[in-house]
C-alpha cells in the first residue's frame, strides 16, 4: 500500500517537458500496472462492489428497528453452515490457484468441481435459510432488519451467480484441454480466484457485523462515550 | 515570443538537452523508443450494417451512438424546460398545463439532463470516442463489453421515454425522488412513472460500469508506448477521474433505486416512516426517507463533478490548442483534477442543509464544500495565464471557451454563498439556487460540450463546421443563457419560491411577472438557437469545406491517425510512439507552432520550451 501511494505521488510530481524526464518517459511502456486486463477489472469491480456492499451495510446499521432481536439470525445453524461452505470453496479456490503456481495439474478438474458443487450448495442454502425465515414468519417486508438482510443475501448471491457464470466458462475449456495446455488458463483461473476470495470477505464482514453489532454491544459502546 | 521576454527562465527542450549529451551520435539515440510489449489487440471488424453501426464494436461508432442518444435526450428536456418555462412566463397560456404536468415536466427535465444528456454525452460520448485515441490504442480493452454498455444505457432511455406513456405518467416526485412521497398516491407518476425511472436509473448505472470498466484499464493499462500518465492530455484526465468517481458513486443510486423500488413493490420500508393517510395508519413504518437523502447526495454531489471534470480538462485542451500555447501549470492541473474528484466525495451533505442535521455537521460540510474552491480556483486561474500573451485565435471553439470560464465563475460564486449554512437556509428554496445550478453545471458544460462539438467535429466528419453559424450560436446563446440567469438570481433574493406551479395572487407573482415573462422569452430563444447547430451540421456534412489532416495544428494523437476520419484501429499499421507531452505550442526555435506528441527528439534538435 505504501508503495502505491508512493507511485501516485511520484507520478503525480513528475514534470513531462523537461529534458531529464522526457528521456525517462519514452523508455514507458504504456502499462502503469504488471497485471492483466481482466485482473484489474476483477480489482475495479471489487472497488464498486465494496462501496455498494457498504452503503448496505450502513443502511442496515442505521435503521435498525431497537425492538428487533440483533442476534435472531445468527441462532439458526444454516448461517453458520452457509458461512463454513464459503470457506470451503475459497480454500478450494485458492489451491487451484496454488497448483497452477507449482504446475501441479492432476487436481484441477476435480477441484474445479468441488469450488463450482460447494458454490451451488451454498446457494441453495440461502434459499433454504430464506425459506426457514418465511415460514417463521420474516418476510421481507416485516422490518427493515430483515429487508436488509435478504437484500444483502440476494446482492451476493447475484455476485455469486455472476462468478460461477465465468467459472463455467472456463471449467469447460479446462475439460476439452490436455492437462500441459492448462496454463492457457492460469490467468482466469488467478482472477476468479481472487473474485471469489472478495465474496468470501464481503460475506465475512456481513457475519461479523451480525455478529458483533448487537445490543450488547451498542450498550457497552453507549458506556464508552458517556 | 513576448512570454520568452518575460519568463527569464527558459530551459533547453528535452530534445536538445538529449541531443547534447550525446553530442552528436547518432540521431536514432534520441529516437530510440523500446520494442513494444503489449500484445496488438484483436479486434473484431464489422462486415454488415448491422454489425458496423448498430452491434459496433469500435469505440469511436459507440461514441458517436452515445452522443446522439444523448442529444435524444437532451432535445426531449429542452422541449420540456420550454413548457415549463411557458407556464411560469404566461400562465394558463397552455390549456393542458395542469400542476401534475408542471411537475413531471420538472422532473423529467432535471433528470434527463444531469444524468442521460449530461453523463452520457461527456462519458459515454467523448470518452469513448477520444480516450483511445488520445492515449494511442486500437480500441478499448473490452470492446464487446463496450457495446453493451451502449445497448444498456439505450433501453434504459427507453424505459425512461416509456414512461410518458404509461397510465399516470412520469413521476413528477423531483429530479431528487425523495421519498416518501415519491411513491406514494397523490404524487404524479408514483405508479408505474417512478418505477420505470427507477429501473431506468438502475439500467443506466449498470451500463456505466460496464463502459466505465473500458474506461479505466484502457486509460491505465493500454497507452501506448511512451505514453505516460503525465504526458496524457488533460482532457484523459478529466474523463479518468470522473470515471472513478462515477464508479464510487452511482453504487448509491442504485443501492437507492433498488431500495425504492423494493418499497413500492414488495412493501418494505428502506425509506418509509410510520406514516398516517387519511386517518389510517399505512403499512409501512420504521425506515428512514433521510437515509435516501444521505444515499442520493452520496451519489448526486460527485455527480456534479462527474459532469464538470470532463469538462475541466477538455476546455484545457481546447484554450491551449486555439491559444497556441502550453497549457499553464499542467501538474496543477492534474492535482486540482484528482483534488476536486476526491473532495467531492464530502460535501454532499450541503444539499441537506434543511433537512436538519447537528450544526457541527453543518459546519464541516460547509468547511469542505469552501475548500473546493482552491483547486477550482487553480483551474481558473491557470485558463487565464494560458490565454496570457497567447497567440489567441478568436473562432468559434474559443468563444465558447471564453463562455465556459465567465459562465462557472459566476456559477462558482454563487456556490460559495450557498455553501454556508445560514446563507443557504434562507435561499434554499428558491431560485436562487436553480440559477446557480444551471449555471455552474447547465450552461457551463453546455459550453465546452458545444467548444467540443466544434473542435473534433473535423475529426469525427472530416469536414468543417461553418464558422459564421457557430458565432451566431454561441452570442445568442452566450447572451441568452445570461438573459434567463442573471434576473433567475434576483428572483430567488427577492423570495421566489422554487417548485411552485403558479403563483396564485402571492405578492411574488405582481413583482416577478414581467422579469418572468422576460426569462420564458430568452429561454425559447436560446432553446431555439441549438438549432442552428444541427442545421450546421447537416449542411457541412453535405457541402462543408474539407477538413484535411489536424486542420487546427493540435499535438494530441488523435490528430495523427492513418486516416481521417480515423479508421477502426485508428492508428493503421502501426501504432503511434510518443516522444513528448501533447502541449508544446510556440516552441521557440520550432519551424511550425505545434509539436506533434509523435515528433521523435531529432527533428527539432533547436528548440527550446519554456519552464512553467
Amino acid at each position: 500500500m505504501n508503495s502505491f501511494i508512493k507511485k501516485i505521488f511520484s507520478t503525480l510530481s513528475q514534470k513531462p517537458w523537461e529534458a531529464e524526464q522526457a528521456a525517462i518517459d519514452t523508455e514507458h511502456t504504456g502499462q502503469t500496472f504488471n497485471l492483466s486486463n481482466q485482473m484489474s477489472a476483477v480489482i475495479i469491480i471489487f472497488g464498486i462492489s465494496s462501496v455498494l456492499f457498504s452503503l448496505i451495510f450502513t443502511g442496515y446499521l442505521y435503521s435498525l428497528p431497537p425492538e428487533q432481536d440483533t442476534t435472531l439470525i445468527l441462532r439458526t445453524n444454516l448461517l453458520w453452515i452457509n458461512t463454513l461452505v464459503l470457506i470451503f470453496v475459497t480454500y478450494f479456490f485458492d489451491k487451484i490457484r496454488k497448483d497452477f503456481n507449482k504446475k501441479i495439474t492432476n487436481k484441477i478438474k476435480q477441484n474445479l468441481i468441488f469450488v463450482g458443487a460447494l458454490s451451488y450448495l451454498f446457494l441453495v442454502l440461502q434459499l433454504l435459510l430464506w425459506y426457514q425465515l418465511m415460514i417463521s414468519g420474516n418476510y421481507v417486508s416485516t422490518n427493515t432488519y430483515f429487508s436488509s438482510f435478504y437484500f444483502f443475501t440476494a446482492l451476493h448471491g447475484i455476485h455469486l451467480l455472476g462468478g460461477l457464470f465465468f467459472w463455467g466458462k472456463v471449467t469447460s475449456k479446462i475439460f476439452k484441454l490436455q492437462e500441459k495446455d492448462y496454463a492457457k488458463e492460469e490467468k482466469n483461473i488467478n482472477v476468479l480466484s481472487v473474485y471469489w476470495l472478495f465474496l468470501f470477505i464481503v460475506w465475512f464482514v456481513f457475519f461479523a457485523i451480525m455478529f458483533v453489532y448487537n445490543d450488547a454491544v451498542i450498550a457497552f459502546c453507549k458506556s464508552l462515550i458517556s | 515570443m513576448s512570454d520568452e521576454i518575460d519568463n527569464k527562465q527558459s530551459i533547453q527542450a528535452q530534445s536538445s538537452e538529449t541531443m547534447n549529451q550525446y553530442s552528436g551520435s547518432a540521431a536514432a539515440d534520441i529516437d530510440y523508443v523500446r520494442p513494444a510489449e503489449i500484445p496488438e489487440q484483436d479486434l473484431y471488424h464489422g462486415h454488415s450494417f448491422i454489425t458496423k453501426w448498430v452491434f459496433c464494436q469500435d469505440a469511436k461508432v459507440i461514441g458517436v451512438q452515445y452522443f446522439l442518444t444523448a442529444v435524444f435526450t437532451g432535445v426531449v428536456g429542452l422541449i420540456l424546460s420550454w413548457l415549463m418555462r411557458l407556464q411560469l412566463g404566461f400562465p394558463g397560456l397552455a390549456g393542458f398545463m395542469t400542476a401534475e404536468h408542471y411537475y413531471q415536466f420538472v422532473t423529467m427535465h432535471g433528470m434527463i439532463m444531469v444524468v442521460y444528456f449530461l453523463t452520457a454525452l461527456f462519458l459515454g460520448g467523448f470518452g469513448n470516442y477520444l480516450i483511445p485515441l488520445m492515449v494511442g490504442a486500437r480500441d478499448m480493452v473490452f470492446p464487446y463489453v463496450n457495446m453493451i454498455s451502449f445497448w444498456m444505457f439505450f433501453i434504459a432511455v427507453a424505459v425512461l421515454m416509456a414512461s410518458f406513456f404509461v397510465p399516470g405518467g412520469p413521476t413528477g416526485s423531483g429530479w431528487t425522488l425523495y421519498p416518501p412521497q415519491a411513491i406514494l398516491e397523490g404524487t404524479p407518476g408514483s405508479g408505474m412513472g417512478i418505477l420505470l425511472m427507477l429501473v431506468s436509473l438502475s439500467l443506466f448505472v449498470i451500463g456505466f460500469t460496464m463502459g466505465g470498466l473500458n474506461y479505466l484499464i484502457t486509460i491505465l493499462q493500454a497507452r501506448t508506448r511512451g505514453m505516460t500518465l503525465m504526458r496524457m492530455p488533460l482532457t484523459v484526465w478529466g474523463i479518468f477521474t470522473a470515471t472513478v468517481l462515477a464508479m464510487l458513486a452511482f453504487p448509491a443510486l442504485l443501492v437507492s433505486s433498488i431500495m425504492m423500488t423494493l418499497d413500492k413493490v414488495l412493501g418494505t420500508s428502506f425509506f418509509m416512516p410510520t406514516i398516517l393517510k387519511a386517518g389510517e395508519v399505512l403499512e409501512y413504518g420504521g425506515g428512514s426517507p433521510i437515509l435516501f437523502q444521505h444515499l442520493f447526495w452520496f451519489f448526486g454531489h460527485p455527480e456534479v463533478y462527474i459532469v464538470a471534470l470532463p469538462a475541466f480538462g477538455i476546455v484545457s485542451d481546447l484554450i491551449s490548442v486555439h491559444a497556441r500555447k502550453n497549457i499553464f501549470g499542467y501538474r496543477m492541473m492534474v492535482w486540482a483534477i484528482v483534488g476536486i474528484g476526491a473532495l467531492s466525495f464530502f460535501v454532499w451533505a450541503h444539499h441537506m442543509y434543511v433537512s436538519g442535521m447537528n450544526p457541527w455537521f453543518g459546519f464541516f460540510f460547509a468547511t469542505t464544500t469552501l475548500i473546493i474552491a482552491v483547486p477550482t480556483a487553480m483551474k481558473v486561474y491557470n485558463w487565464i495565464i494560458t490565454l496570457w500573451r497567447g497567440n489567441i485565435r478568436i473562432n468559434t471553439v474559443m468563444l465558447w471557451c471564453l463562455g465556459f470560464i465567465v459562465t462557472f465563475v459566476n456559477g462558482g460564486i454563487t456556490g460559495i454563498f450557498l455553501g454556508n449554512v445560514s446563507v443557504d437556509v434562507p435561499l434554499s428554496d428558491t431560485y436562487f439556487v436553480v440559477a446557480h445550478f444551471h449555471m455552474v453545471m447547465g450552461i457551463a458544460p453546455l459550453m465546452v460540450i458545444m467548444g467540443a462539438v466544434y473542435h473534433w467535429f473535423p475529426l469525427v466528419a472530416g469536414r468543417m463546421l461553418h464558422e459564421g453559424l457557430g458565432k451566431w450560436h454561441f452570442w445568442i446563446t452566450f447572451l441568452g443563457a445570461y438573459s434567463i440567469y442573471f434576473p433567475m438570481h434576483y428572483l430567488g433574493f427577492i423570495g421566489v419560491p422554487r417548485r411552485y406551479f403558479e403563483m396564485y395572487d402571492s405578492p411574488y407573482m405582481t413583482s416577478a411577472i414581467g422579469m418572468n415573462e422576460f426569462i420564458s422569452l430568452a429561454a425559447f430563444i436560446v432553446g431555439a438557437a441549438q438549432f442552428i447547430l444541427i442545421f450546421n451540421i447537416i449542411k457541412t456534412l453535405k457541402t462543408g469545406k474539407p477538413a484535411g489532416k489536424n486542420p487546427w495544428k493540435a499535438n494530441s494523437l488523435e490528430w495523427h491517425t492513418s486516416t481521417v476520419p480515423p479508421e477502426h484501429g485508428n492508428f493503421g499499421d502501426r501504432l503511434p510512439v510518443v516522444h513528448r507531452w501533447p502541449y508544446d505550442f510556440s516552441v521557440p526555435g520550432a519551424k511550425e507552432d505545434f509539436i506533434p506528441q509523435t515528433t521523435p527528439p531529432s527533428e527539432v534538435v533547436h528548440t527550446e520550451v519554456e519552464k512553467t
